[in-house]
């Protein structure tokens, strides 16, 4: 088995039906267009990788977080896995009830090809590629293939944006933390497959760091007064997917999934 | 309406143009300040105002930088204005400017009549399809061109997707997993960037009438900015399972200013479909 189709298998239970025909196709992918050498990686004297190297910083010696990552395992699920307790309100613990044993599922955006949402799309099973560029970072996700830009311009975040799924998003530099701050969400997204809620006053805190060569901190907070009595936080640990590429991923194509699932 | 550098124009082709029409009408009340971010470092003439025939940029290594935000060419709004959204004429037959069209092999010309006859009902895009190589650079949505040295990213909104050409010097692979977007690899000839794409998936569409293309294909597109507001893409298509010969046509490319790409997400609340068939003639 190739180093990608492992680390692919290696993912964990993925119990969407979304996501489970990559699961399927991963299996045999074993072509060699996957396995394009990652130009520029730190070797120990043996010749592997040295991913607890040193982060690659950028030519302004900011950190550069450009490369394809693995979302860590979990918070898909259940994104407060780790949190003793979510400070919901009463709309909130309702609406949580009522899908976190799944008689919703059929109502999960994802599992009719709609976007994960932020900061749920963070933790899909497939990877995401991160691009450092000029005046704004962005992320491809492997994920039903979509796109997310956010602006490090020096713009705002606009006062009344058009309501998507993905929000507007811009980040700026704390030290070598990048702070991406996003709101005008549409209030349709679950925040991971139980059903923590989001509505439409959810603002996403995202603060990305490269710890060394091969780990991303990423500390989320949710803040949705609507959903929640204060701001909560997670702290996930996407890892480095060396040698390999993102594979297309169209959701809704030959999609046989959703009338298979219950109730 | 969305701040158009070039034409200004909207053009609806026709009722099947589902996804399209779904952004016209959002299109028509996006007033947002979002979406009147000024572009940054766009050259000025003395007056100030854009000057859209300043040199092409260029990237720290010399090279053109085709990253900006750009639009199909489209059919000139008259004097009176255009309630419709006036697609150029490529978006229905791709090979409209070609003496004789496209040359089709029978089975390709039929299939295209029939669909073409159809009102092309049957239209992947109007199913939330990726619209493919090329005719990605046909359809109304604009895209957003990001440049590294390594890699070209145009991302779509039409599909609220991306396609990824690497320039990193890898050679095309030998066995791609078929996709919409194929594999793509670029080189540089001069200053015009050579893309050469495989392994796309059997049967995408070329344009509205449904000229077909098989999973045979090589499209090479040559990629060159001819100015900081029009970018000219050279596409040649070698699909001798669907055509004859080679073909080349040109696609026509101007820049957008002030302007963002919005989220469509072709399949939210999509209502279209129904009542696709019942306008198939």
């Amino acid at each position: 088995m190739s180093a990608k189709a492992s680390a692919r298998t290696r993912r964990g239970p993925f119990i969407k039906p979304a996501f489970a025909a990559i699961v399927l196709t991963g299996v045999s992918l074993h072509a060699q267009w996957l396995n394009f050498k990652t130009p520029g990686v730190p070797r120990t004297a043996d010749g592997k990788p040295n991913l607890s190297a040193p982060a690659p910083k950028m030519p302004d010696g900011k950190p550069d977080l450009s490369g394809l990552w693995n979302a860590d395992r979990g918070y898909l699920v259940n994104i407060a896995v780790n949190l003793k307790e979510v400070p919901m309100r009463p709309a909130g613990l309702e609406l949580f009830n009522q899908r976190k044993d799944g008689a919703l599922a059929k109502e999960e955006p994802d599992a009719n090809c709609l976007p994960q949402g932020v900061p749920k799309i963070d933790a899909a099973p497939v990877p995401w590629k991160l691009i450092q560029g000029r005046g704004e970072v962005t992320i491809l996700y492997e994920a039903f293939s979509q796109f997310r830009e956010i602006f490090t311009d020096g713009r705002e975040l606009p006062k009344d944006p058009n309501p998507t799924w993905l929000g507007y998003s811009v980040g700026h530099w704390e030290g070598d933390t990048l702070v991406v701050e996003s709101s005008g969400f549409n209030g349709k997204t679950w925040l991971d497959q139980m059903g923590h809620p989001a509505s439409d006053a959810l603002h996403v805190t995202e603060r990305f760091r490269r710890k060394d060569f091969g780990h991303l901190e990423l500390e989320i907070t949710i803040d949705d007064p609507k959903m929640y009595t204060k701001p909560w936080t997670v702290k996930e640990n996407p890892s480095l997917l060396l040698d390999s590429e993102l594979l297309e991923f169209n959701c809704n194509e030959n999609e046989r999934d959703i009338r298979h699932m219950v109730p | 309406m969305r701040t158009n550098a070039t034409s200004g124009t909207w053009f609806l082709s026709s009722a099947i143009l589902l996804c399209a029409a779904a952004l016209l009408f959002s299109v028509a009340t996006l007033q947002g300040q979002w979406l009147g971010y000024p572009t940054a470092n766009v050259p000025r003439t003395p007056s100030g105002t854009p000057n859209l025939g300043a040199p092409a940029p260029r990237t720290a290594d010399g090279h053109p930088d085709f990253s900006g935000m750009w639009e199909a060419e489209n059919r000139p709004c008259p004097k009176e204005g255009c309630a419709d959204m006036r697609t150029s004429e490529q978006f229905f037959d791709i090979g409209a400017r070609l003496k004789g069209g496209l040359p089709y092999q029978p089975w390709a010309r039929a299939l295209m009549e029939q669909r073409k006859a159809a009102d092309g009902k049957d239209d992947l895009t109007s199913r939330c399809r990726p619209p493919g190589v090329p005719r990605i650079h046909t359809l109304t949505w604009p895209r957003k061109y990001l440049q590294t040295p390594e890699l070209l990213v145009i991302l779509d909104e039409s599909t609220n997707g991306f396609r990824q050409i690497f320039l990193d010097g890898r050679a095309l692979p030998k066995n791609p997993q078929p996709a919409w977007n194929g594999y793509s690899v670029g080189k540089w000839d001069g200053d015009t960037l050579v893309v050469e794409t495989i392994g796309l998936v059997d049967g995408l569409w070329l344009d509205r009438n449904g000229s077909p293309m098989t999973d045979a294909a090589k499209v090479t597109e040559r990629f060159h900015r001819l100015n900081y507001g029009n970018m000219q893409i050279e596409v040649t298509v070698d699909d001798p399972k669907a055509y004859t010969a080679p073909w080349t046509v040109t696609l026509n490319q101007y820049i957008m200013i002030n302007t963002e790409l919005l989220e469509d997400i072709c399949l939210d609340n999509e209502k279209d479909l129904p009542h696709l068939n019942a306008l198939g003639k």
